[in-house]
């Protein structure tokens, strides 16, 4: 499942630490270190992926990223920023990136959204899905209904959301902050667990009477929901 | 440093200049009033006189001159002075005394000068006409100038001299308030320039006059009294930061070298574990500080939307109702509807009543229940918070909302004491803020906003120019 993904940083330690923790997961990756280079890479080859700092010599990430939405590259960017206040992110996704994440980060959770972002890639050219299936668990994306083992399992709207944003990335690891994103759209940091109250909370609903354990926490990351 | 010495004498050939122009324009005034053609009146007879007698020496010669000179002076005109007189300069009839002026042996169609009348004991002021005739001779006629006329003629020469007096004057008096002006002006000067060199506590004279100097120099000073209230502030929030981050540090330090002397590699794991939270509570902090600062400068304007009240108040009630009732507390959403939509910062505002959510569960959940409220009343909004707990004392309460103020009594509980500056300053970035009251029991947490008719008019200052829509 390698995939080809170009990597804009100036940064030669943060570049190389990237660089070889994704290589270790199997993709193949091109680095860039200033923005006009970037730019040239990205609007010639083409990648599954992008991911580009905002602080660049020659060209900032920002025009990198407006100059190849306007050349018409979709191919997913992921910005990766030392800005990391509200505005700073509100920004970056406005000019068209698909994601944000704040330097200093977690491996962890970089590896979650790349993974995340080549997935719904993925998902864009395949046929629009109208059900997702982990296991024996089932979510009908137009009923918004759920059931595990063939049995309807009542949820609130909100633990809907969650378990289709769980579902969406089968498999892989979501971290707090892509759920506080994706499901509240709230870009700032609570600070507090309310996050993982809720996952709990689904937890109980889907996994409470059933042999297999299907939504797991892994430490120091997030959730992942997977049959195994 | 350089354009002073030429700016100073600017200054007084200004002041020089003006002086000069004020006084001509009086001096022209009394010459023009006093001024008459008394002299163009004594020329023309003097001219007259000449000619008539020249005549007479033309048809008669010298005999008939003689005798018409006697004549006429036989008419005992006081300001009539005529002679005959030969080539070397000698009266051979007449009423001039010797000795004739060298001017009186050529022809002089007009000239001003002095000659003696033979009766009289000193000489005056004349106009003569000079006319040569034959054998060397010439004839003198001359009138002496008036009482008026001699006036005129004074204080025509007097008005001169008093221009260039008053020029003589008005360079002095430049010089005089240049120096004047420029020392004011370098004592000013003198302390910027100290105060620029890092000297703060300088301060400009101020004189007991009360002129523009003295009220430049209490501008500049109560500048600068700013500018050190400002920097101190400064000081403290810098100090109080780096006295803040010293304990998260510390812990972090800790538990890394605890970590590293752990021999038991599943319990360094966890204690790793542990550092990654703490190295997480740190970020959040300083990312915190950068937000705060961020709300402050109003640069967040440019993402203002229109938000419902009502509808940003229930989804934090739906994301905090479970945390609460693991923590055995009731969350009461009172919207009082309907409210009108407000133009604002949706995430920010988000973020602020989510920290008045986390300080009342983490403060005020002995009471049991808090009640998160949206209301209106006139044109102000009121979003906020309040629970059943203790509260906070009146007198606290201003070092509550301060950035990394924290109460003796939570100083156990965690947090950096950012939660209330950053909802203070998200209230001031909509124009409102952030009321502190008595829930009796408990504490009322309540952001006070004006609603969008209110800021449009605000937005009209020039100050929130951020605010108003770009469009490249």
């Amino acid at each position: 499942m390698g995939r080809k993904i170009l990597l804009v940083e100036d940064d030669g330690e943060t570049a190389s630490y990237v660089a070889r923790g994704l290589a270790e997961q199997g993709h193949v990756v091109d680095r860039a270190d200033d923005g006009r280079e970037g730019l040239f890479l990205a609007s010639e080859a083409s990648f599954d992926l992008v991911i580009l700092d905002r602080m660049l010599p020659g060209l900032d990430g920002l025009s990198v990223l407006r100059a190849l939405r306007a050349a018409g590259v979709d191919t997913p960017v992921l910005i990766l920023s030392a800005l990391g206040t509200v505005d700073d992110r509100i920004e970056g996704l406005e000019g068209g990136s698909d994601d944000y994440l704040v330097k200093p980060f977690a491996f962890s959770e970089l590896s979650a959204r790349v993974n995340a972002l080549l997935r719904r890639a993925e998902g864009k050219s395949a046929s629009i899905d109208t059900r997702l299936a982990v296991g024996d668990l089932e979510v009908d994306l137009l009923g918004r209904t759920v059931r595990r083992a063939g049995r309807a399992i009542e949820l609130k709207p909100r633990e809907y959301s969650l378990l289709e944003y769980f579902a969406r990335n089968a498999g892989r690891v979501v971290t707090r902050t892509m759920l506080l994103e994706h499901v509240w759209n709230y870009h700032f940091d609570p600070g507090t667990n309310v996050v993982d109250v809720h996952v709990s909370r689904l937890r109980r609903k889907i996994e409470d009477g059933f042999e297999q354990p299907i939504l797991h926490t892994v430490r120091g990351a997030g959730y992942r929901l997977a049959a195994e | 440093m350089g354009s002073r010495v030429p700016t100073t004498l600017r200054i007084a050939a200004l002041s020089a200049v003006l002086a000069l122009l004020s006084n001509l324009a009086l001096l022209g005034f009394i010459h023009l009033r006093t001024h008459d053609d008394a002299l163009g009146v004594l020329r023309e007879r003097a001219t007259e006189e000449a000619r008539a007698l020249t005549g007479v020496y033309g048809s008669g010669g010298r005999k008939a001159l003689d005798k018409t000179i006697a004549d006429t002076l036989g008419t005992g005109d006081p300001q009539l002075l005529v002679a005959l007189v030969d080539a070397e300069g000698r009266p051979l009839s007449g009423n001039i005394a010797a000795p004739i002026p060298r001017i009186a042996r050529t022809r002089t169609d007009f000239a001003i000068t002095r000659l003696r009348r033979a009766d009289q004991p000193a000489p005056v002021e004349v106009g003569i006409v000079v006319r040569p005739l034959r054998h060397g001779l010439s004839l003198v006629s001359a009138r002496s100038f008036g009482e008026r006329l001699a006036f005129q003629r004074l204080l025509e020469r007097s008005l001169l001299l008093a221009l260039f007096l008053s020029l003589f004057f008005g360079v002095i008096c430049g010089v005089i308030t240049a120096r004047y002006v420029g020392s004011r002006v370098r004592a000013i000067a003198d302390v910027v320039d100290e105060v620029g060199e890092g000297d703060l506590a300088r301060r400009a004279p101020i004189g007991r006059a009360g002129d523009a100097f003295d009220e430049l120099s209490k501008r500049i000073n109560h500048m600068l009294d700013r500018i050190g209230v400002l920097m101190g502030e400064l000081r403290l929030l810098t100090d109080s930061l780096a006295h803040d981050l010293r304990s998260p540090v510390g812990r972090l330090r800790a538990r890394i070298e605890r970590a590293l002397t752990t021999p038991d590699e599943a319990q360094r794991d966890q204690m790793l574990g542990g550092v990654l939270a703490e190295a997480d509570a740190l970020m959040r902090i300083l990312t915190t500080v950068l937000e705060i600062g961020r709300t402050e400068a109003q640069a967040s304007r440019r993402q203002f939307a229109w938000i419902d009240p009502a509808e940003l108040v229930a989804e934090l009630a739906e994301m905090y109702e479970p945390l609460a009732e693991e923590k055995g507390v009731a969350i009461v959403v009172e919207a009082a509807a309907p409210l009108f939509p407000l133009m604002g910062h949706r995430q920010l505002l988000a973020q602020a009543i989510s920290n008045l959510l986390d300080n009342a569960l983490n403060y005020g959940a002995a009471g049991g229940q808090m009640i998160l409220f949206a209301g209106q009343d006139e044109d102000m909004l009121r979003l906020g918070v309040a629970d059943r707990g203790p509260g906070i004392a009146e007198a606290d309460r201003a070092e509550a909302r301060r950035r990394f103020g924290r109460l003796d009594s939570s100083r156990s509980a965690p947090g950096a004491g950012l939660g209330l500056a950053l909802v203070d300053a998200v209230a001031h970035l909509h124009g409102g803020e952030l009321v502190l009251g008595d829930g009796a029991p408990g504490l009322r947490a309540t952001i006070v906003m004006p609603l969008a008719t209110k800021r449009a008019k605000a937005d009209a200052r020039p100050d929130s120019l951020d605010s108003l829509p770009r469009r490249a």
